[in-house]
């Protein structure tokens, strides 16, 4: 059969029905529109599911504000306990944790979003309260400088260590998150790619000279804070270090108003004595609290919420794809099986003049197939504007598009194209000419 | 170039079923033109598509330019249509979304044969039918005549040995019929093997020999 006589008549066909077509595209545009932008949400919330609670070692365990409910076969219910809760949890109850048999270190975290300043640039940034064990603990590198040590801590110095953004965005490289103290709430924007690049080529990046904050002195909050290293950038699962600058969490109590932590990381002596310092550590927090308005975890118990977030996705997805798929591919057979009857004459006369049956297959074939093809790449690409337009004006959580997603769509509108292409084409084919042709 | 032998067809109608052809014997020579009459509802269409294959026989033999039509593949009576057989329709059955220069070129598109000057080919038969001017047209654009007359471009554009055309001047007022007849003259002076289905008596008369069809049987 000629492969390409079919595909050039389907082109022709669905240019000439251009109206009819368009209203049957709907349901596929709307479909893979569907499945593109679910997807990203499904990802996306289970990214800052993720990057909420961080990644944990085998012989970690996180303490958490907020209270996790058990669930009936003994599992915590992570999903039910991820609200955010204000938090209760202070530096005594990690002092306390540190007193229990096995616990190795406890490092404690207390943030808050803030504004530093050095040479006239403002850069908003998550202040970090922390122990010395941070970036160990955070597998955070650092690329010039040093940590705070415990004397630090205990002497409540004003040192900073700067995440690499926060680092090149006070020396000016680029423009992380930079927000004039007037207009604070504006949300910020980033200068796009080809900006940034435009001015890397004209070598307009403003005060190059200084290449590292290492020894200068950066203002936070009408304080100043000796910068005393900066991390290297740093990615890992979920946590990045990139946007905070960390200091002694007894500078953070003394200079600012923060009093409860977000979080804590308890590490066990060894693995296997996990199980019993979780309950220990528990039962140190409790004894401290009237409530338990807290949660330890562990990292199966994380691994098993994750799971559990990953399957539940799982389900989500093929729900969306195969109602996706069934909505646009019945729209799609419908338009078609009209538009074979509608064409009935056409068919009898294309018969009379020598088409055989499989050019007649192949012509309603590829009008299917084509239909799908458009209207699925269509939804594709408005999906793709959709997120987008999502993640450069709203941050409750971004929206993640993997590549799978997008391959899993088209796929999918191919699949739809070629299975409900195959009965408009069969019927297309079937039809005797005599009759055909005899058809008003 | 015609030989039909005791052939029949039936229609399932209703209970039971009508038998439309009951044993139609023909034989048409190389180049001849004939006409075929018989009134409304004797069969005429039918026979005329199972001679153009657009229908199988019940029983009988077929043989077309000395092939064996009935045991024929579908996919080879296409091939055969497409090589052999011009068609002329009463209804003109013109596809009406493709130009007047597409609907001519279609059975180029199907054939087997790779032509390298089919655009040339086309534009001269339209030229040659008087419509040159229209090519870009569509059907519904045109006159019943002009609309006739392409498709007889379409039936000639692939130079078959028979030309079937059933009630080809059905609903063409008499000058445009008279047009159409002398274009039918032509082709047959070329060779062409041409079987006119007609109930108009001065139609069939521009034909070398007139046959009629009666009660199922051609007399
Ligand atoms: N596909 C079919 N199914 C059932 N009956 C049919 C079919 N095609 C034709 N017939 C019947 O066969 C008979 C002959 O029809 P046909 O179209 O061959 O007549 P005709 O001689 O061409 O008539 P007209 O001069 O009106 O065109 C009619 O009674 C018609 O109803
Ligand atoms: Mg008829």
């Amino acid at each position: 059969m000629k492969l390409f006589t079919a595909f050039k008549l389907a082109c022709y066909g669905l240019w000439s029905n251009r109206f009819r077509v368009l209203s049957a595209m709907m349901g596929v545009v709307i479909g893979m529109f569907a499945v593109i932008v679910l997807t990203a949400i499904a990802i996306g919330v289970k990214d800052t599911l993720m990057k909420q609670m961080g990644s944990l070692g085998a012989e970690q365990i996180l303490v958490l504000p907020g209270r996790v409910l058990d669930t009936a076969n003994g599992q915590k219910d992570l999903l039910s306990g991820l609200t955010n809760v204000p938090s209760t949890l202070t530096y005594d109850d990690a002092k306390a944790i540190e007193g229990v048999p096995n616990v190795k270190s406890v490092t404690p975290q207390l943030e808050t979003i803030t504004i530093a300043q050095y040479d006239e640039r403002n850069v908003q940034s998550v202040l970090v309260g922390t122990s010395d064990q941070y970036s160990r603990i955070q597998h955070a590198d650092l690329s010039e400088g040093r940590f705070f040590t415990k004397e630090e801590q205990a002497e409540e110095a004003r040192v900073i260590v700067l995440g690499n953004n926060i680092h090149e965005a006070l020396l000016g490289k680029h423009e992380v998150p930079v927000e004039d103290e007037g207009s604070s709430g504006e949300a910020q924007q980033t200068k796009p790619i080809w900006k940034k690049v435009l001015d890397k080529l004209l070598g307009q990046s403003a005060s190059a000279e200084e290449t590292s904050l290492v020894g200068k002195h950066v203002t936070i909050n009408e304080e100043s804070y000796e910068v005393i290293g900066v991390l290297a950038p740093n990615a890992t699962l979920g946590s990045s270090t990139d946007n905070n600058i960390m200091l002694p969490i007894e500078t953070a109590l003394a200079t600012t108003d923060m009093k409860n932590l977000t979080k804590m990381i308890v590490e066990s002596a060894s693995v296997q004595a996990v199980d019993e310092v979780d309950g220990a550590v528990f039962n140190a927090i409790k004894a401290q609290h009237s409530e338990i308005d807290f949660s330890v975890v562990k990292q199966d118990q994380m691994l098993g919420a994750l799971g559990k977030v990953t399957s539940i996705l799982q389900v989500m997805l093929f729900g969306i794809t195969v109602t996706a798929l069934l909505i646009s591919g019945t729209g799609i057979m419908n338009v078609m099986v009209m538009s074979v009857r509608e064409r009935t004459r056409e068919i009898g006369i294309r018969k009379a003049l020598g088409a055989t049956t499989s050019e007649i297959m192949g012509q309603f074939f590829f009008e299917t197939l084509l239909l799908c093809c458009i209207g699925g790449a269509v939804g594709i690409g408005l999906g793709y504007a959709f997120i987008e337009v999502w993640n450069n004006n709203i941050e409750i959580f971004a929206l993640v598009l993997p590549m799978w997603a997008v391959k899993l769509a088209l796929y999918t509108t191919f699949g739809i194209g070629s299975l409900f292409g195959i009965y408009p084409a069969l019927k297309a084919a079937r039809m005797k000419p005599s009759n055909a042709l005899r058809f008003e | 170039m015609i030989e039909l032998r005791d052939v029949r067809k039936y229609y399932r109608s209703g209970s039971g079923k009508a038998e439309i052809l009951r044993g139609v014997n023909l034989r048409v020579e190389p180049g001849e033109y004939v006409a075929i009459m018989g009134k409304s509802g004797s069969g005429k269409s039918t026979m005329l598509n199972l001679l153009g294959t657009l229908d199988l026989l019940d029983s009988g033999t077929y043989e077309l330019a000395g092939k064996s039509v009935h045991k024929m593949s579908r996919g080879r009576l296409a091939h055969l249509r497409n090589e052999e057989i011009g068609f002329v329709f009463q209804h003109f059955q013109l596809i009406p979304n493709l130009s007047v220069y597409q609907n001519v070129l279609l059975p180029l598109t199907y054939g087997r044969k790779r032509l390298r000057r089919k655009k040339a080919l086309v534009l001269a038969l339209l030229d040659e039918m008087g419509i040159s001017d229209k090519k870009n047209q569509k059907p519904d654009r045109l006159s019943g005549g002009e609309k006739q007359r392409v498709a007889i471009a379409r039936a000639l554009v692939n130079e078959p040995g028979l030309i079937l055309a059933d009630e080809p001047t059905g609903s063409l007022d008499e000058e445009t019929t008279e047009s159409i007849l002398n274009l039918f003259d032509r082709v047959h002076k070329n060779g062409a093997t041409i079987i006119v289905i007609t109930h108009d008596i001065e139609v069939a008369e521009r034909a070398d020999r007139i046959l009629h069809l009666q009660n199922g049987v051609l007399v």
